[in-house]
């Protein structure tokens, strides 16, 4: 038997387990079938969940939604077209923060930007989608798409900061990168880095789904080997 | 950096969070509205360096509760020699709503607001214990008791409890 309940179970998979409980709680369903079952569908119905939701945070906002927020802003009209990842640098950052925002899924068939749409959700592409795939924080000198820190997330999977003309975070899934936010970046011109506002939101979202710590060197390396799975 | 350029960031976190809500598209962009506005309104109790996402869903999450309530009071005093033909449904209008939901979206409307809040905080949008027990106003373990119980409900609804 077990003393291992229902509200430790949960908590494991919500990321909410010091390593202590969290290795007891998996000794416990290491050893007993019935419990790791229950695991298993805590766990399932966590990843649906999330699922079923995610794409309602990629659609298109409303317009009677936005035209709220716009009363006191410079509108950069939606359509202006964005080709690669040089050109979110000269377009400004303010115009980059609403064009990203809004209009990053409007890119077209051809376009082989940094990020395109993928069955409703933001994926990354070209430029950005080889560096997450392949490059590691501790080797990238100059390279144009800084990656920051790569850790698991919540209910499993693989996440990536990144950071240059555009910053955000990316997430594995199936055979690419989710791109789970993206902001206007610090950009590779910069002589010496300031701490930019999307420093601060981008470090909010890994907050929000790191489930522990990063991993280092060793062991970014190794998730590139093992493909991100 | 403006307020609403940052409320921009975060709206469609915020849609999401009404949608996960409501029990449909159409209640689920009022709502979201009414908490834009009403955030736009109280700019000034907003502490900068503290997380506008968590002030906007505790917004948001207070309006749909006073709506809720406000709704079952409408609903007791309004309408009771219907409640035999609808069961707790508006009508054809709800019906056929019903009708197009996904599982998840059923199992979800069936929880009670204060289990479905907690997991759409935690499951749906991904805050921590810590963050998701702040936004409800609630002790963690409160938190904790409706997040086992909001699970294992869901868990029967969907089938998957076998």
């Amino acid at each position: 038997m077990t003393d291992i309940d229902e509200a430790m179970l949960i908590a494991l998979v919500d990321g909410e387990l010091d390593e202590v409980n969290r290795r007891r709680v998996e000794r416990a369903v290491a050893g007993d079938s019935a419990l790791a079952e229950r695991l298993a569908q805590h766990r399932r119905l966590r990843e649906r969940l999330a699922g079923h939701y995610a794409p309602m945070a990629q659609e298109p906002v409303p317009d009677r939604l936005r035209s709220l927020l716009d009363a006191s802003e410079t509108v950069v009209p939606l359509e202006r077209p964005v080709r690669r990842w040089g050109s979110w640098v000269t377009g400004g950052a303010i115009a980059a923060s609403l064009v990203l925002g809004l209009g990053v899924g409007r890119l077209s068939r051809e376009d082989v930007g940094p990020i395109g749409m993928q069955n409703g959700v933001m994926v990354a592409k070209g430029p950005l989608a080889t560096a997450l795939d392949s490059q590691l924080a501790s080797a990238q000198d100059d390279a144009a798409i800084r990656i920051g820190l790569t850790f698991q997330r919540k209910g499993g999977g693989w996440c990536r900061s990144f950071d240059g003309a555009m910053a955000g975070v990316a997430c594995h899934e199936g055979e690419g990168w989710q791109v789970q936010q993206v902001l206007p970046g610090a950009g590779r011109e910069t002589a010496y880095r300031q701490a930019s506002s999307a420093d601060v939101r981008v470090m909010a979202t890994v907050d929000a789904l790191m489930a522990g710590a990063p991993v280092d060197a060793a062991g970014e390396k190794a998730a590139v080997a093992k493909g991100w799975r | 950096m403006s307020f609403e350029r940052d409320l921009l960031a975060i709206l469609p976190r915020l849609r999401r969070f009404a949608a996960s809500l409501s029990r449909d598209r159409a209640d689920s962009d009022d709502l979201c509205q009414a908490a834009l506005e009403r955030g736009l309104k109280a700019r000034d109790q907003w502490q900068p360096g503290t997380r506008l996402d968590s002030w906007m869903y505790r917004i948001m999450r207070n309006l749909w509760i006073d709506e809720a309530r406000a709704r079952q009071r409408a609903a007791k005093t309004f309408a009771p020699e219907e409640a035999g033909l609808t069961v707790g449904h508006a009508g054809d209008r709800d019906v056929e709503a019903h009708m197009m939901l996904s599982d998840v979206d059923r199992a979800m409307q069936a929880l009670p607001d204060e289990q479905r809040e907690a997991i759409a905080l935690v499951l749906v949008e991904g805050l921590s214990y810590k963050e998701a027990a702040a936004v409800l106003g609630i002790p963690m373990g409160t938190l904790t008791s409706r997040l086992v119980r909001g699970r294992g409900a869901l868990l029967e609804y969907m089938g998957e409890a076998a």
